[in-house]
């Protein structure tokens, strides 16, 4: 009961709001060789899939990486995602390749978009093609 | 009514961990540097199956076009990476 409650008024208090300081690990790998990092708080979106927190400094990084989320952090199921959305961030993946933009820089912008388009792809495909129900 | 929504409830959560297992399978919850241009092949893998399927229904040329799309624009990426990866090669300092 009392976890219930910890859960609870730690999901009530979810999402930081801009401007607060957040940790979160820079990378999914050894919390040892990448100890937790502090930034300030610029933004909270909504990815394809999964709500990315945009910092100050312009790093991007996904929910599941942030301190004190909620577990399992919500996910939007692919139906959520319009075609205007998808579409939005076909060319906006497409523009940052043609600037030159290398998506192997992590937590970068171009890196979380395609993290999110590859997933949400997946997803969508995986779906459809193994006898769900939009696939009709 | 409440039983419907503990349902529907729990059919969302059974959705959600279905996703986050069949993502984290496929290595695409996070993915590693090095393994874009692989998991780029792997997604783009998964549109041709489906297009393949559609082609054979016949039918839903929406879904056709937009999986379509989805496969051009996975290709233009794939092709980014692998002309940077040559770029790097080719530089004198790799």
């Amino acid at each position: 009961m009392n976890l219930l409650a910890k859960q609870i008024r730690a999901e009530a208090n979810w999402p930081p709001e801009k401007g607060e300081a957040v940790s979160f690990t820079s990378s999914t790998s050894s919390a040892v060789l990448n100890p937790p990092e502090t930034a300030v708080l610029k933004e909270v979106r909504w990815g394809l899939v999964w709500r990315d927190f945009v910092l100050e400094d312009g790093r991007v990084i996904p929910e599941h990486r942030v301190a004190g989320c909620p577990q399992p952090q919500a996910w939007r199921n692919v139906s959520e995602v319009t075609e205007a959305e998808r579409q939005e961030c076909e060319e906006r993946l497409v523009s940052m390749a043609g600037a030159g933009m290398d998506p192997r820089k992590r937590d970068q912008p171009f890196w979380t978009d395609l993290n999110q388009y590859l997933a949400y792809t997946y997803l969508r495909f995986k779906q459809t093609g193994n006898g769900h129900p939009d696939a009709e | 009514m409440a039983e419907n929504e503990t349902v529907s409830g729990s059919d969302k959560e059974n959705d959600d961990q279905r996703a986050r297992k069949a993502l984290s399978e496929a290595g695409l919850v996070e993915i590693r540097l090095e393994e874009f241009a692989q998991r780029i092949r792997d997604v783009k893998s998964l549109i041709m199956v489906r297009l393949r399927e559609l082609i054979d229904i016949g039918n839903n040329i929406k879904e056709r076009e937009s999986a379509a799309y989805s496969l051009g624009t996975l290709k233009v990426l794939e092709l980014k990476l692998l002309a940077q990866d040559s770029q790097r090669s080719d530089s004198p300092e790799s």
